[in-house]
């Protein structure tokens, strides 16, 4: 919203390895408070590496990172502790923050509430990835990181999620990070988006320029059945 | 038959003691990674403690109590050295412990010497329906059924007790929380230690512990652990119970001299018949 | 490439010499350490190639080090010409090893530990109650010296040579293992079971058959050992030898054929000095356990800290950075090459 205050998120130069490959390579990336920026790239281009440095579980080998509020971030692959109950899930996403009421989530996620007693691993991918959004969002966080939302999720439970995101980010202004393999959903629900290829920023711009772009157009519009 | 009831009852005894040593090691296994061969030596020094404590006169009760609060201190310090810097691997982590085992001989031997020590338990008889049992191996069993209830509370109902279990579950979800998974760690040292050390003051009374008797401690212990395939504490406390009684029923019926190597037989039975159970996958 | 493999001949050169005429300059004591250091060395070669290529665990391999001792000394004891024990040793460890390797490796990582480890305690249980074989809980003794024809090895000197020939023998058939084509499977198999599995190892047999290798030198290593005391017991192999066997391994380095020597020397050497140290004139009693045991703990402790890896991989690794170090501008030029390549072809 405030469009000339300070970034949320600033990552200059990022470099980062594992053992001697290069898993990123000078990476420029900012996120300004209130905005939706998605990430898209190919299999492999660095991106959960990208979200794993920013949140500390990676080491950088060079570069800056600011990070100018909370981060919490919604892992690939949803990653519930799942012997546990739902609620127990989303209390225990409040680690790092006093508050450990968990009603403002069930007020987002209504159907989430009746499910409060199951086990987190009987539930379904949509339910779940539901419990991972609202465990991320009991830290509080300035900016929410989504890492592959759509991940084996049926069409219709996507759009009700990314309705979801979209709405927390208009109503809290909550900045979001979308990270995404199918770009076509990312550019429609983020006025920003950066194209990670092999360790590197290949594109940014906005959305829609993006889209327009023949290269994106190529390489991941160009067909559902490519993704 | 109330000889059968009577090896019975002194099995389900000691195999309480394996049963809480067991629980140890899956406790640090399951946060940490790391099989803590260290986990009978908190068994023989909560012996030596309870007994230097009550031959200084402490009570009985209070004096078992501090040395299991020793033990579970020393168990955090063990957890310190082992788990080293963050990034240790397991397997350097594990000869640590080994590292820790042998070092704590040279402390027993320097403190308290080469020989074996008991004390007095809970003496006199129980009946029960017929069959008198020594009230030590009531209060054994009392006290392990308790811990463990304690336990499958503190990991199931409090929110510290959670992160532990979401620690042992993914840590990299739990990271992802803020969870320091190291710090979780050494707790989980201190709890295996805790663990130990209350085997050590319950069994001590039952049979003498010297300097190195962590070895059959650990090993009873750690079979009954892998049972559970080292992250099931049920399932290891139950593993417990049946090393216990069928080293007592070989003991009685057969040869002492047998006692561990046949009980270990049967447990390797299970294991390799649960194994080709599993089926075509394993080849 | 041909620098460091010429350095690589120089030191094995340089190993071969020193240790072959190192025998004769001993004092008798220090022979008898130079032939447990190699006997440690055999054993440990196995573990480390289990370990670090088969990707599997023993905390047993002293069981095997026992029947080996027990295979060769019986039918020496009964008037078997004794050079014969340095072939039933390991052929009756291997064949034992091959027979419970089927089913006890179909254990997996930790399982296959306790499996060990409780094979270990069977065997020692069926070696102190089967008396009238081999002896029962008081030994074996009057085993006589390895021989052949009318020479007989008595001496410790005859012995350290022996010795060197058992470890020359080893290392050869284990680094010709390593570098040939299953070596490189078994590899594979330490990396990933499945993976290998995919690609067509058949690994159930080849982790059965290195299991029974490594049982195999346990079992040379404790033959030889029967021969030099002349007097076993099930006292001798206790869980705590397999334990220093896999000490000696991970000190060593697993998977590093010379790391099993370094391993082995650098315990024994360590728990001998400590000993020596103890039993100065003028140590109370109990000194020299206390002593041993301390700086024995500390010194594994602070290795397997500061060296996970073991001595030998870490030293190598710092030859290798310092090798890549000179190189490393080329690389990153052809690295940034194939990365925009890759790029380009993607947009
Ligand atoms: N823990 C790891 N160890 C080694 N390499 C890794 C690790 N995690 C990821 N990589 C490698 O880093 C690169 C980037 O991976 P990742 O960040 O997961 O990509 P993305 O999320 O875009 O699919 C890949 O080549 C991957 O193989
Ligand atoms: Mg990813």
């Amino acid at each position: 919203m405030r469009e000339g205050s300070e970034p949320l998120l600033e990552i200059h130069d990022l470099v980062v390895r594992y053992g001697v490959a290069t898993a990123l390579d000078g990476v420029d990336i900012s996120v300004r408070r209130a905005e939706m920026v998605a990430l898209v790239g190919p299999n492999g281009a660095g991106k959960t590496t990208l979200l794993d440095t920013v949140s500390g579980l990676v080491a950088a080998a060079a570069g800056r990172i600011q990070l100018r509020g909370r981060l919490a971030q919604v892992p690939e692959g949803r990653r519930l502790f799942p012997e546990m109950t739902v609620e127990d899930n989303l209390r225990l996403g409040a680690w790092r923050v006093r508050d450990r009421r968990v009603d403002p989530v069930y007020e987002l996620f209504p159907h989430l509430a009746e499910l409060r007693r199951r086990k987190a691993g009987s539930l379904s991918c949509g339910e779940q990835q539901m419990v991972a959004v609202g465990r991320a969002l009991m830290g509080q966080p300035d900016l929410l990181a989504v890492d592959e939302l759509s991940l084996g999720l049926a069409p219709q439970v996507v759009d009700m999620l990314a309705a979801h995101l979209q709405d927390l980010n208009r109503r809290s202004g909550m900045a979001i990070l979308l990270v995404e393999q199918n770009a076509r959903l990312a550019l429609d629900i983020c006025s920003r988006a950066y194209v990670i290829e092999a360790g590197r920023i290949a594109l940014t711009g906005p959305s829609e320029q993006l889209r327009r772009s023949p290269e994106v157009q190529a390489a991941y519009l160009g067909g559902a059945y490519e993704e | 038959m109330s000889l059968f009831l009577q090896y019975l009852a002194a099995g389900i005894a000691t195999g309480s003691t394996f049963a809480l040593v067991a629980t140890g090691f899956v406790v640090i296994y399951r946060v940490t990674g790391v099989i803590n061969f260290a986990q009978g030596v908190f068994a023989v020094l909560g012996g030596f403690l309870a007994y230097s404590l009550l031959h200084a006169g402490v009570a009985h009760g209070l004096a078992e109590g501090l040395a299991v609060a020793v033990t579970a201190a020393i168990g955090l310090a063990f957890g310190l050295v082992a788990l080293g810097r963050r990034g240790t691997p397991p397997l350097a982590s594990l000869i640590v412990t080994l590292g820790l085992a042998i070092f704590s001989y040279a402390v027993v031997i320097t403190i308290w010497g080469d020989n074996p020590i008991s004390y007095e338990g809970l003496s006199g008889l129980l009946a029960v329906g017929g069959v008198s049992m020594q009230r030590q191996y009531v209060l054994i069993v009392a006290a392990a059924v308790a811990t463990f209830l304690a336990l499958a509370l503190f990991f199931g109902r409090t929110y510290l007790g959670m992160a532990l279990t979401a620690c042992s579950s993914d840590q990299r979800a739990a990271r992802l929380m803020g969870i320091d998974v190291w710090r979780m760690g050494l707790l989980a040292f201190a709890v295996g230690g805790a663990l130990g050390g209350l085997a050590g003051v319950l069994l001590t009374p039952l049979q003498p512990v010297e300097f190195d008797s962590d070895v059959g401690i650990a090993v009873n212990g750690f079979a009954a652990a892998i049972f559970g395939g080292l992250v099931r504490p049920a399932t290891a406390f139950a593993g417990g119970l049946v090393l216990g009684v069928a080293e007592a029923m070989v003991a009685g019926y057969f040869r002492s001299s047998y006692e561990t190597a046949i009980a270990l037989a049967v447990m390797l039975g299970l294991m390799l018949w649960q194994a080709s159970r599993r089926g075509p996958t394993e080849e | 490439m041909a620098p460091s493999a010429r350095r690589r001949r120089v030191v094995v050169a340089a190993a071969l010499a020193v240790s072959l005429a190192l025998p004769p300059l001993l004092a008798p004591d220090w022979q008898s350490l130079y032939v447990f250091v190699g006997l440690y060395a055999i054993v440990t070669c196995g573990l480390s190639l289990l370990m670090g290529f088969a990707g599997q665990v023993s905390l047993g391999q002293a069981a095997f080090y026992a029947i080996g001792a027990y295979a060769a000394a019986i039918p020496a004891v009964h008037g078997v010409p004794s050079v014969l024990g340095l072939f039933t040793g390991p052929v009756v460890a291997a064949a034992i090893a091959a027979a419970i390797g089927v089913p006890l490796l179909r254990l997996r990582g930790h399982y296959l530990a306790f499996g060990t480890l409780a094979f270990q305690l069977i065997v020692l249980t069926f070696i102190a109650e089967a008396g009238d074989l081999t002896g029962g809980d008081i030994g074996l003794r009057g085993i006589p010296p390895l021989g052949i024809g009318g020479v007989e090895a008595v001496t410790p000197l005859a012995y350290a040579y022996v010795t060197w020939i058992a470890v020359a023998a080893v290392f050869l058939v284990t680094g010709n293992l390593v570098r040939s084509r299953p070596g490189r499977a078994l590899r594979a198999l330490a990396t990933s079971e499945s993976a290998a599995a995919a690609a067509g190892v058949p690994v159930a047999a080849y982790k059965v058959r290195v299991f029974a290798l490594s049982a195999a030198y346990a079992g040379l290593a404790g033959a030889i050992y029967a021969f030099f005391l002349s007097y076993i017991a099930p006292g001798s192999f206790p869980i705590l030898l397999s334990i220093q066997f896999l000490v000696m391994a991970a000190v060593g380095g697993l998977g590093a054929v010379w790391g099993s020597l370094v391993g082995a020397a650098v315990v024994t050497l360590l728990v001998q000095l400590l000993q020596e140290i103890g039993s100065l004139p003028g140590m109370p009693t109990q000194i020299p356990a206390v002593l041993s045991y301390a700086v024995y703990a500390l010194v594994l402790i602070v290795v397997m800290l500061l060296l996970p890896s073991g001595i030998v991989p870490a030293l190598t690794a710092r030859a290798a950075r310092r090798r890549r170090d000179d190189v490393a501008p080329t690389e990153a030029t052809a690295g940034d090459d194939a990365r925009a390549s890759r790029l380009s072809s993607v947009l």
